[in-house]
C-alpha cells in the first residue's frame, strides 16, 4: 500500500515536472520563430501543387507581438499595392482599386495562403498549453492543446531538437482530431543578431502533394506603432 | 318592355349576334382557362415550396435576421426540445424539424471547393421530399457522417456514392474543424447554381463540425396551409406567454421565387384580360353601331311618337347588357365544360426543370374566376354600348325619319 | 261656337342647307287649324308641305315665327323636351308605316300606352278596342313582316289613335298603297275623324285624298297659295 502511494506521488511529481519542463522547452523553442517583438521581415512564398505547378510571391511583413501584422505585397507586379491586415480575430485586405479595405471571413482565411501565414506565425507559448512531453530520437515531442476555443488549430504536436531547442516540425490538428497541416522548419540562419528559422515548408494534408515553402530574409527590428494595425491605417499606405 | 325589346333586338340579326356572342364566349373561356391554369400553378408551386423546402413557419432566435453574426450560430436556438413539444401540441401542426445552414470547404484530396450545407434531421427531411436522387441513397437515419451532394458538386469533386470527402469549416468558437464524410447519394434540385455547391448532411454531423448543440432554425409544417395565419398568431402568444425570445417568419415572407412567379402570371393574366376587354368592346360596339345604323328610321319613329332620348339610350344600353349577359353565361358554361374536359383527358405537359417526367395539365375551376369572367363580359359589353347608344339618342328626328 | 284654334302658325319660316345651297322650305307661312278639322296640305314635292307638317308635329324647329299648339307656345321649347307633347297630344302616321319590326301588331299598338304609363288592364282594353276598330283583331299576334301594306297602315293608325291624341299628322299615308286599299284607309280615317272629333292633317299630292278633305290648303314654293277659309275670315 505504502509502495503504491509512493509510486503515485512519483508519477505526479514527474508530470508536474513534465509540465514545467514542457513550458520551458516551448518557450525556448518559440524564440527561433518569433524572436523580435516589433519587426519587419521579407518573405518569399512558393507554392507547389500536384502536377508541378509553382507560384512565387514576395511580401514585406510588419509584425507586432505575435498576433498583429501588416503584409505588403511586393511581387509579382500585379499584386503590388495590396495590403493585408492580419489580427487575431479579423483579417482585412486593401486593394488599390477599392476605396476601402474589405473584411475577409474566417472561411476565406482558410482558403488561401493567409492560412499558411497564420500557421507560420503561431505562438505556441501564448496560445497553447503543453500537456505531455515525450522523446522521439533526438527530439522532444510536445503535445499542445489550445488555451481558448477560438484558436484556429485545436491541437499541435511539436518536435523540438533536444540539444538546440530548435523546432523541427509541427503537426496541426483540428477539433475532430484530423491532421490538417504539417510545418517543417527546414533551415536556420542568423538575422538581426539572432538564430532564427529562415525556411518553413507547410504541407496541406487535406490535399496531399500541395505544399508551400516560405523563406525569410532581412529581419529587422522596427518600432511599429499600435495604430498601424488598424483598418483605417491600412487605407493610407 | 325594355327587356323584351332588348332581347328581341339582340336576336334580330342572327348571324351578327352569333358572331358577337362567339367573341364574348371565346374571351370568357380564355380567361377561365388561363385563370384556372394560373390558379393551379400557384397552388402546386406554393405547396411544393412549403412542403419540400420552407415549411409553413420558420422560427429563429430573436435578433437572428438583424444581427451580423461574427461566428456561426451566434444567434442559434438552444434546447429546442421543449419548444418543439409545445408547438407539436397544436393539432394543426404536422411536424417540426430543426436545421442548420453552414458554409465551408469540401476537399477530395486533390482540390477544394466551397460548399453550402444544410444540416437536417434525416427522417423529417425525407418526409419533405426536397430533392431528387440521381445516384446512391438518401441520408441514412443513423449515420452522422454520411452526406448527399448536388450533382454539380459531385462532378467537380469527381465523387460518386461510396467515396469519401473532407468537409472543413470554422466552429462556433472560431476554431478550425474538418471531418471525413461518406457520400451516400447525389441529388438534383433543378437549379444548377445550387447543385454546384449544395450538401445535405445530418444535423448531428453539422453540429459536430460546428462543435455546438444549437440549431439555426426550426421549421414548422402544418396539415393545411390555410391554417398558417392562425397558427402563427397562436404561436406568437405562446412565445410571449413563456417569454421565449424568438422570431418567426411565415412561408410567404420567404418564398421569393413563388411571389415572382405569381407576379409574372398575374401580369400575363392582366394583359390577356385587357386584350379580351378590348376585343369584346370593339366587337360589341361594332354590332351596336351597325344595329343603330340599320334602325335609324325606327329610332326616329320612336322619338316622333314620344319616346324620350333617355329611353332610347336605355334601350340600346339594355341591348349591350343583354349581349354581355348571354355571352357571359354561355362563356361560363363553355369554360366550365372545357375545364372539366381538360381535367379528365390528362394532357401531358413536358417535364419542368430538374425533372424527367411530365405532369398532366390541370385547370382549377374557381368560383372567383368564373364570376370575374362573367363580370368582364357583362361590363365590357355594357360599356361599349354607352357611346353608340348616346349617339342614337341624339339623332335628329327629321333626319332619322328620312334615312333609308 | 268659337273654340280657339288647336294649332296656330304665325309667319313661320324654315330654311335648311342642302350641300352648299340654302333651301327656303317655308317662307312666312301662317295657318290656323281648328279642333276636328280634316285638313289636307296639298302641293307638289318641294312645296314645303312635309316641312310644315314636321313643324306642327314638333319634330322640327322653325327659324322664325311662332307655333302654338293647344294654347301652348312651343316655339322656345327645344325639340327633345317636346317628347311629352308628342306623346300625349299628337299621333303620327307615316308613308312607310314605320312599325317596330320585332313587336307584334298588339305590341306596336300598346307601345305608346306603355310610354304613357297606362295601367295594364286599361291598356289591354284599349289595345283590343283599337285593333277591332281597325279590323285587325285576328292579326294581333302577327309581326309586321307577316302583314300586308294595308294591314300595316291600319296597325299604324291604331297606334296613332290609341294614345287619344288631339291631332294626328299623316305624311302621304296612302302613297305606298294600291288604290283600293288606299280608299279603304281613307274611309277609316274619315270615320275616325267624325267619330272621335280628333283633328287630322295630311300632307299629300294624291288628288283622291285632296278631294276627300274638308279643307284643302294648297302650297307652292314654301308658301300657301290659296286658303279659302282664311280668305273668308279675312273678309
Amino acid at each position: 500500500m505504502k509502495r503504491l502511494i509512493a509510486i503515485s506521488f512519483l508519477f505526479v511529481a514527474m508530470s508536474l515536472h513534465a509540465d514545467d519542463k514542457a513550458a520551458a522547452v516551448l518557450a525556448r523553442s518559440d524564440v527561433f520563430r518569433n524572436p523580435i517583438e516589433s519587426f519587419s521581415v521579407d518573405v518569399e512564398l512558393t507554392s507547389f501543387a500536384t502536377g508541378g505547378k509553382t507560384d512565387t510571391s514576395r511580401f514585406r511583413v510588419y509584425g507586432k507581438s505575435s498576433d498583429r501584422s501588416v503584409v505588403e505585397f511586393t511581387f509579382p507586379q500585379t499584386e503590388k499595392g495590396k495590403y493585408l491586415l492580419m489580427l487575431r480575430d479579423a483579417m482585412w485586405i486593401y486593394l488599390p482599386s477599392a476605396s476601402r479595405p474589405i473584411r475577409i471571413s474566417p472561411l476565406q482565411r482558410l482558403m488561401g495562403q493567409a492560412s499558411n501565414g497564420d500557421v507560420a506565425r503561431t505562438s505556441f507559448t501564448v496560445d497553447y498549453n503543453a500537456t505531455a512531453v515525450a522523446e522521439d530520437g533526438d527530439a522532444f515531442v510536445i503535445d499542445l492543446v489550445a488555451k481558448d476555443p477560438s484558436v484556429a488549430y485545436n491541437r499541435v504536436r511539436l518536435w523540438i531538437d533536444k540539444q538546440s531547442y530548435e523546432p523541427r516540425r509541427a503537426d496541426f490538428y483540428v477539433v475532430s482530431g484530423k491532421l490538417i497541416k504539417r510545418a517543417t522548419y527546414k533551415a536556420y540562419g542568423t538575422m538581426a543578431g539572432r538564430r532564427v528559422v529562415t525556411e518553413i515548408e507547410i504541407d496541406d494534408l487535406l490535399r496531399p502533394g500541395n505544399r508551400t515553402v516560405m523563406r525569410y530574409a532581412n529581419l529587422t527590428p522596427k518600432e511599429n506603432a499600435e495604430k498601424m494595425f488598424t483598418k483605417d491605417a491600412l487605407g493610407k499606405w | 318592355m325594355l327587356t323584351k325589346l332588348a332581347l328581341r333586338n339582340v336576336f334580330r340579326n342572327r348571324r351578327r349576334s352569333a358572331i358577337t356572342l362567339l367573341v364574348i364566349v371565346f374571351g370568357a373561356v380564355g380567361l377561365i382557362l388561363f385563370g384556372g391554369y394560373k390558379a393551379i400553378t400557384f397552388h402546386s408551386l406554393r405547396e411544393s415550396t412549403i412542403r419540400n423546402r420552407l415549411g409553413h413557419l420558420q422560427i429563429y432566435k430573436a435578433g437572428f435576421e438583424r444581427a451580423e453574426a461574427r461566428k456561426p450560430l451566434e444567434y442559434g436556438l438552444e434546447d429546442v426540445a421543449q419548444l418543439r413539444r409545445a408547438i407539436q401540441n397544436d393539432k394543426r401542426v404536422r411536424m417540426t424539424t430543426a436545421q442548420i445552414t453552414l458554409m465551408g470547404l469540401v476537399s477530395n484530396g486533390d482540390k477544394s471547393e466551397t460548399f453550402i450545407a444544410t444540416g437536417v434531421e434525416p427522417k423529417e427531411d425525407k418526409a419533405m421530399n426536397a430533392q431528387r436522387l440521381v445516384a446512391g441513397t438518401d441520408l441514412p437515419n443513423n449515420e452522422s457522417d454520411a452526406i448527399i451532394i448536388g450533382r454539380g458538386l459531385a462532378a467537380s469533386m469527381h465523387a460518386k456514392p461510396g467515396d469519401y470527402l473532407t468537409l472543413m469549416s470554422t466552429t462556433t468558437s472560431g476554431s478550425l474543424n474538418a471531418i471525413d464524410v461518406r457520400v451516400a447519394g447525389v441529388f438534383m434540385s433543378g437549379v444548377k447554381e445550387y447543385d454546384d455547391r449544395a450538401v445535405k448532411m445530418p444535423l448531428a454531423g453539422a453540429q459536430q463540425l460546428l462543435q455546438t448543440t444549437k440549431v439555426e432554425r426550426l421549421l414548422v409544417m402544418l396539415n393545411d396551409t390555410d391554417d398558417t395565419a392562425a397558427v402563427r398568431a397562436s404561436l406568437t402568444s405562446l412565445f410571449a406567454k413563456n417569454r421565449w425570445a424568438l422570431e418567426m417568419k411565415d412561408w410567404s415572407q420567404l418564398a421569393t421565387f413563388y411571389h415572382q412567379v405569381v407576379a409574372l402570371y398575374n401580369g400575363i393574366f392582366g394583359f390577356i384580360g385587357m386584350v379580351v376587354f378590348a376585343i369584346v368592346i370593339f366587337s360589341v360596339a361594332n354590332t351596336i353601331v351597325m344595329s343603330i345604323f340599320e334602325r335609324t328610321r325606327e329610332i326616329g319613329t320612336m322619338m316622333a311618337i314620344g319616346t324620350t332620348r333617355a329611353s332610347v339610350w336605355r334601350m340600346f344600353l339594355a341591348e349591350g347588357l343583354m349581349i354581355g349577359v348571354i355571352g357571359g353565361v354561355a362563356g361560363l358554361l363553355c369554360g366550365a365544360g372545357i375545364s372539366s374536359l381538360i381535367n379528365r383527358v390528362h394532357i401531358m405537359l413536358p417535364p419542368p426543370p430538374g425533372y424527367t417526367q411530365g405532369y398532366p395539365l390541370r385547370v382549377m375551376l374557381q368560383p372567383g374566376i368564373l364570376v370575374t369572367a362573367f363580370l368582364i363580359a357583362v361590363i365590357t359589353s355594357t360599356l361599349s354600348s354607352i357611346l353608340p347608344a348616346l349617339k342614337a339618342s341624339r339623332l335628329k328626328i327629321v333626319d332619322a325619319l328620312g334615312h333609308i | 261656337m268659337h273654340q280657339p284654334p288647336l294649332i296656330r302658325l304665325l309667319d313661320v319660316t324654315r330654311t335648311y342647307p342642302l350641300g352648299r345651297v340654302n333651301v327656303r322650305a317655308l317662307t312666312g307661312v301662317s295657318l290656323d287649324v281648328d279642333h276636328g278639322d280634316f285638313l289636307a296640305l296639298a302641293g307638289p314635292s318641294g312645296s314645303g308641305k312635309t316641312t310644315l307638317l314636321n313643324l306642327i308635329g314638333c319634330i322640327d324647329k322653325p327659324d322664325s315665327g311662332r307655333i302654338v299648339i293647344d294654347g301652348v307656345d312651343v316655339t322656345p321649347v327645344p325639340l327633345h323636351r317636346l317628347a311629352s307633347t308628342r306623346l300625349h297630344t299628337l299621333g303620327f302616321i307615316f308613308q312607310t308605316f314605320n312599325l317596330i319590326p320585332v313587336l307584334t301588331a298588339y305590341e306596336n299598338v300598346e307601345y305608346p300606352l306603355l310610354l304613357q304609363h297606362v295601367p295594364a288592364a286599361a291598356r289591354r282594353k284599349r289595345v283590343l278596342e283599337w285593333l277591332e276598330q281597325v279590323g285587325l283583331s285576328d292579326q294581333a299576334r302577327q309581326r309586321p313582316d307577316q302583314l300586308s301594306g294595308g294591314q300595316r297602315q291600319r296597325v299604324a293608325i291604331a297606334r296613332a289613335m290609341a294614345g287619344q291624341p288631339k291631332l294626328v299628322l299623316a305624311d302621304e299615308p296612302t302613297a305606298n298603297l294600291d288604290s283600293v286599299t288606299a280608299a279603304k284607309i281613307l274611309d277609316l280615317l274619315e270615320t275616325l275623324n267624325a267619330g272621335t272629333g280628333c283633328t287630322f292633317i295630311f300632307a299629300t299630292h294624291d288628288p283622291a285624298l285632296m278631294s276627300r278633305a274638308r279643307r284643302c290648303v294648297r302650297m307652292h314654293d314654301g308658301a300657301i297659295v290659296n286658303e279659302p277659309l282664311l280668305e273668308a275670315r279675312a273678309s
